[in-house]
């Protein structure tokens, strides 16, 4: 089978001029403007099957957006080919367009001042959506998402999580087949995050959509997505499955111990690397291929009231990836 | 507001006078009150809202939806004309009703329907005009300056406020030959007759090779924009 989406060499530069701070500057910079390249996306190639959910982490500034506008058609490539469905999104044919969905949670598409059901009955117009379909995929996502009574409230009356709902479904009634999703659990709290994840996961299930989600929130990729890609000034330093990321890029374990009673920490050093102390309790890293010769040293050396060897977090690996990376 | 102010500048020109630059009373009033008519009609568009969707991000809405983007605009556009022309019709009954002026009521089949077809050739060229400068958005931080610069031109300099016959030869044939006339002052002389065949097919193929020029600029403009819109505020 093809894949949904691929990419190959992809490029994305964007000229920026400078100006120095002040009225000088101004001057300068109008006289003598400077340009500088942006490589916001440099180079990158993936390949997206159908029905993957895929997770795309890396910090501000990475390159995650632009690769998602560029997947939607908003921009237009420097070089590098792309094709989402067979098509080139640039084109933005018609056949294009119904098939995909691109929802920003830092950006509305709903009218500030109509309640959501007018968006709605838009798009279904704009999609040329059928008055079935339109009630039937209105029904099952307004279940999903327990929403119901606040679609004929004006849009600017609701909270922001009953707002992000309301974006969901008017950027999901034409159904469409591949779906970009950047930061839908941006400023949503705990619950109304989870509700998102959860919502994310069904409609991906049943719909069979092809998924590509950006997040700074660890927990939704977690949650979410076996395979993830991860993007650093925009290049992929990561492709694969979540699971495999910490025997590729951690070569330790992390040794959780409770003491009888109190230690000094000086003594620990010879076991590993300690990233946390108090009293005692003591977190301490080792690597992998010494585990099981630290961990009788030390439980020889201590008297140990408790103990666990786990992988370290994932956010603590990402975290070290970009910050090595600087 | 506007309309009343030219009307009495007119108004106390011919106090005087019977005639006025080729121009009767009668003449004159009707000419403005037409201009009028050509202004809310052809001139004042909502084009130029682009600029600020544009500028703030927010076309990108538009933009991954299948909406034909010209065709939005237009359609736009004529919805806009209509609520302006209905305004228009009250506003000048109750001045027709209020001054009771002299006025010069077209009977003639034939300058009406020139009438008309001019006025669809002088809609397509603002329309493109502020298409086109309205999309300088996606290069320029501000586009309002030649927006502003070119309203200003568009209602003097196309007969918004004087007949442009009255301005020296010279001048009036190097402005026949730009696009501005067309909106208005070479509608409103259709309307009132007596234009000679050669200046009525001389305007028409201005009309003609400019609404050509504009809608490729159009096109070849936003397809440039598309490829050099980066998408700004997120």
């Amino acid at each position: 089978m093809d894949p949904v989406i691929s990419v190959n060499n992809l490029k994305k530069y964007y000229q920026v001029h400078k100006k120095e701070p002040g009225l000088w500057g101004g001057v300068k910079s109008f006289l003598n403007r400077k340009y500088l390249d942006v490589k916001a996306v440099d180079g990158i190639s993936f390949k997206i099957n159908e029905g993957e959910l895929v997770g795309f982490i890396g910090p501000n500034g990475a390159g995650k957006t632009t690769t998602l506008k560029v997947l939607s058609g908003l921009l237009y490539p420097t070089s590098g080919n792309l094709s989402v469905w067979g098509r080139e999104p640039f084109k933005r044919e018609k056949q294009f367009q119904t098939q995909i969905s691109l929802i920003m949670g830092q950006k509305n598409q709903l009218w500030w001042d109509l309640p959501a059901m007018d968006t709605f009955i838009l798009n279904k117009e704009i999609y040329e959506v059928g008055k079935q379909q339109f009630e039937d995929t209105l029904s099952k996502l307004s279940k999903m998402l327990e929403v119901g009574d606040i679609l004929n409230t004006p849009v600017r009356k609701l909270s922001l999580g009953q707002r992000m709902k309301c974006e969901l479904i008017s950027a999901l009634l034409h159904s469409p087949k591949v779906l970009f999703l950047d930061e839908p659990t941006i400023g949503l709290d705990v619950v109304a995050q989870q509700n998102m994840r959860d919502f994310i996961k069904e409609y991906n299930q049943e719909f069979k959509a092809t998924i590509i989600l950006t997040s700074h929130y660890m927990a939704d990729v977690k949650e979410l997505c076996k395979r993830i890609i991860i993007i650093d000034k925009g290049v992929i330093v990561y492709d694969g499955l979540l699971e495999k990321i910490i025997e590729k890029f951690s070569p330790v374990k992390v040794l959780k111990v409770d003491f009888e009673k109190e230690i000094k920490p000086e003594k620990l050093k010879e076991i590993g690397k300690v990233e946390k102390f108090s009293k005692n309790f003591a977190q301490i890293s080792i690597e992998k291929d010494k585990i099981s010769e630290k961990t009788a040293k030390l439980l020889s050396e201590f008297a140990v009231a408790d103990l666990t060897i786990e992988d370290p977090a994932i956010e603590d690996i990402v975290r070290e990836i970009f910050e090595t990376r600087q | 507001m506007q309309l009343l102010l030219v009307y009495f500048i007119w108004w106390s020109v011919f106090q005087h006078q019977q005639e006025v630059f080729g121009y009767t009373t009668a003449s004159i009033v009707t000419y403005i009150l037409v201009a009028a008519l050509l202004r809310a009609v052809v001139l004042g568009t909502r084009v130029t809202d682009l600029i600020d969707k544009i500028n703030s991000g927010d076309v990108a809405n538009f933009l991954v939806k299948p909406i034909g983007f010209i065709r939005f605009y237009v359609t736009r556009e004529v919805a806009d004309k209509l609520f302006n022309i209905i305004f228009f019709i009250a506003e000048v009954s109750l001045l027709i009703f209020l001054l009771k002026p002299p006025l010069i009521i077209q009977t003639e089949f034939a300058n009406l329907l020139l009438f008309s077809l001019a006025i669809a050739g002088g809609l397509i060229i603002n329309f493109c005009l502020n298409f086109i400068i309205s999309l300088t958005a996606f290069w320029v931080e501000n586009s309002w300056g030649p927006i502003f610069l070119m309203s200003i031109l568009l209602e003097s300099l196309g007969g918004g406020l004087f007949p442009i016959d009255i301005l020296p030869k010279a001048l009036f044939n190097i402005l026949m030959l730009t696009p501005f006339p067309y909106l208005i002052y070479f509608p409103a002389k259709l309307y009132l007759g007596g234009m000679s065949f050669s200046e009525i097919a001389f305007g028409f193929s201005v009309i003609f090779i400019w609404g050509v020029i504009l809608i490729f600029l159009t096109k070849a403009v936003l397809h440039a924009g598309f490829r050099h819109f980066s998408a700004v505020g997120n």
